[in-house]
């Protein structure tokens, strides 16, 4: 045996077992580990989870003026307002009202007796019923919403066991400006099943059954891999 | 070279051959303690004990074994995540059969619904598990394959599109329940499917078995953020899970079995979602089922769901602005 293959024999014999020892230690205290898979959990924000209605109307003839409430017809006995016109309001200009084609005033607020709203006979409706006002119009929601088919039920299913509560039309739609507003919406998905974590959405690929193995494997999805995207029945 | 080593007592004990014996042996023990590290990650409470491996089936608990079987389980959580709980088991209601509509009309895509579920049923934060899936759709479509989940405009409802939200159906006749080789799974009387999460093996057949997606497997040690434990559980609905076990929407039988709606009506901004026991014939989905233009999402599959979406005669026109009549102008 010549002299370098027995040096090269003895360095192996201490080194071998040398770097298998600072890798097993390496192991064993934990310093050399696979980083994490799972991403931190985000917070949900408070208004994600709040039962609470979008709206909270008084459902009282009241009205705002410089920090007083007032019964509408504090001013409004003195001050009869002048015939309806289509010229721009001199008062309540906050009030921008965008009800469709229903754009006068006196449609649901009383004309002489402003503690009321107004029905289709002239007579009045109290401020705290408003879907009687509503129903005047609208007649098949109105209809559902007797019959818990349209808006919130709030309390519990069974009346036995709790109150319930039918939340009224205006608890949801403002009455100058039904329709519900739009709101932003809370996080998406960000699960093990649902797409790569943290991935921004791409809508092309959302239909490729191999997307989340080939952004694993550090690659875009191949173009031609998405399939039916045009396959609206 | 020679091995042998004159004085020695033993001509096979070199230097050499001791390094070289004993740096193997030093690897090799070192190898087994590093492929054992990860046993130092176990909690006391990961390692079964024999009450806990001989625990029988939910079935056959007596009130005693309840009891006790609760209590523990009560020590478990109060270990785990520092909360004390308390661990009921509200029994199913006589003469109540849960159903569940939902407006598609009116849903605006929010995902209220998903996140008080969530905070409701104490599932994991991390890695998410989410028991409602929203599906966005173009309107005048419903290709469920090409829906988007990961929708995040500014603002929903978008003008071009709907919104599907998609959870546990309590189908009637459940393919999760059938395919479990444990009976872990199985229907309550009032049309809930459960599962006991003491008997689940984790082998995942239900989530395969399920056409509506709806349950979730804990692939790691669920992740619940400290203070947000919601002490209000049940042995059989949301009662914290382990690892590598499935679970699923419950219709919050906590709450349901005490008249409450589930959590995902109750946090509803809009009202599309409706919940009520479908045997009173004066109940909110039994007029929806007679009156309203039902339709069963993957009817085809024949599992008869007890998840129903409906919609109005005209959908809500929330995206079309209508322009009020000028008065004076000429049509």
């Amino acid at each position: 045996m010549d002299p370098q293959t027995a040096a090269f024999d003895r360095i192996r014999a201490v080194a071998v077992p040398a770097v298998l020892v600072v890798v097993a230690a390496l192991l064993g205290a934990g310093l050399w580990r696979v980083p994490e898979a799972v991403p931190a959990a985000q917070p949900v924000p408070a208004w994600a989870i709040d039962p609470t209605p979008i709206r909270r109307p008084v459902l009282k003839p009241e009205y705002e003026v410089a920090g007083f409430s007032m019964r509408c017809s504090d001013c409004h006995d003195l001050f009869p307002s002048p015939v309806e016109t289509d010229r721009p309001l001199t008062q309540h200009t906050e009030i921008v009202l965008k009800h469709g084609i229903n754009t006068r005033c006196f449609n649901c607020h009383h004309p002489t007796r402003r503690d009321f709203l107004v029905d289709d006979r002239g007579g009045e409706i109290p401020f705290d019923q408003p879907p009687l006002l509503c129903a005047r119009c609208h007649g098949p929601t109105y209809r559902d919403w007797l019959h818990g088919a349209h808006g919130r039920t709030d309390g519990f299913w069974n009346k036995q066991m709790g109150p319930q509560e039918h939340r009224k039309c205006v608890e949801c739609h403002d009455p100058h400006e039904p329709p519900f507003p739009p709101m932003p919406p809370a996080a998406g998905p960000n699960t093990l099943r649902m797409g790569e974590q943290g991935a921004p959405h791409e809508p092309e690929a959302v239909h490729n059954p191999l997307r989340i193995y080939q952004q694993g494997a550090g690659r875009e999805p191949v173009a031609g891999a998405v399939a039916g995207e045009d396959a609206h029945e | 070279m020679s091995d042998t080593d004159p004085g020695s007592e033993s001509p096979r004990l070199t230097r050499r051959g001791f390094l070289r014996k004993g740096a193997a042996a030093a690897a090799g023990g070192a190898a087994v303690a590093a492929a054992l590290s990860p046993l130092r990650d176990l909690a006391p409470d990961d390692i079964p004990t024999i009450e806990r491996l001989f625990q029988k089936h939910y079935k056959e608990m007596t009130p005693a074994d309840k009891e006790r079987i609760f209590a523990r389980i009560e020590r478990e959580v109060k270990a785990r995540h520092g909360v004390k709980t308390r661990l009921t088991d509200p029994p199913p209601l006589d003469g109540v059969e849960y159903v569940y509509a939902l407006n598609i009309s009116r849903c605006i895509g929010c995902r209220k619904c998903v996140h008080a579920c969530v905070a409701e049923n104490n599932t994991a934060r991390a890695p998410e598990i989410q028991y409602i899936r929203v599906l966005q759709m173009p309107k005048g479509s419903q290709n469920v394959e090409s829906s988007d989940h990961h929708y995040d405009p500014p603002v929903v409802p978008q003008p071009d599109s709907y919104y599907m939200p998609v959870q546990c159906h309590q189908c009637a006749k459940p393919p999760c329940v059938k395919v479990c080789p444990t009976e872990a799974t199985w229907q309550e009387p009032d049309g809930i499917t459960v599962v006991d999460y003491d008997w689940c093996i984790g082998c995942r057949y239900c989530e395969a078995a399920c056409p509506y997606w709806a349950r979730r497997f804990n692939f790691t040690e669920p992740e619940v953020p400290e203070g947000s434990l919601n002490p209000d559980m049940s042995y059989l609905s949301n009662r914290p899970r382990r690892k590598g076990v499935v679970e699923k929407c419950t219709y919050c039988l906590h709450r349901t079995r005490r008249g409450r709606m589930p959590a995902c009506v109750e946090v509803c901004p809009t009202g599309s979602r409706k919940f009520g026991n479908v045997l009173d014939p004066e109940s909110e989905v039994a007029y929806i089922l007679r009156h309203k233009r039902i339709f069963v999402f993957k009817e085809d599959v024949g599992t008869v769901p007890r998840f129903f979406y409906y919609f109005d005669e005209r959908g809500s026109r929330y995206h079309e602005p209508i322009a009020p009549v000028q008065p004076g102008a000429d049509a």
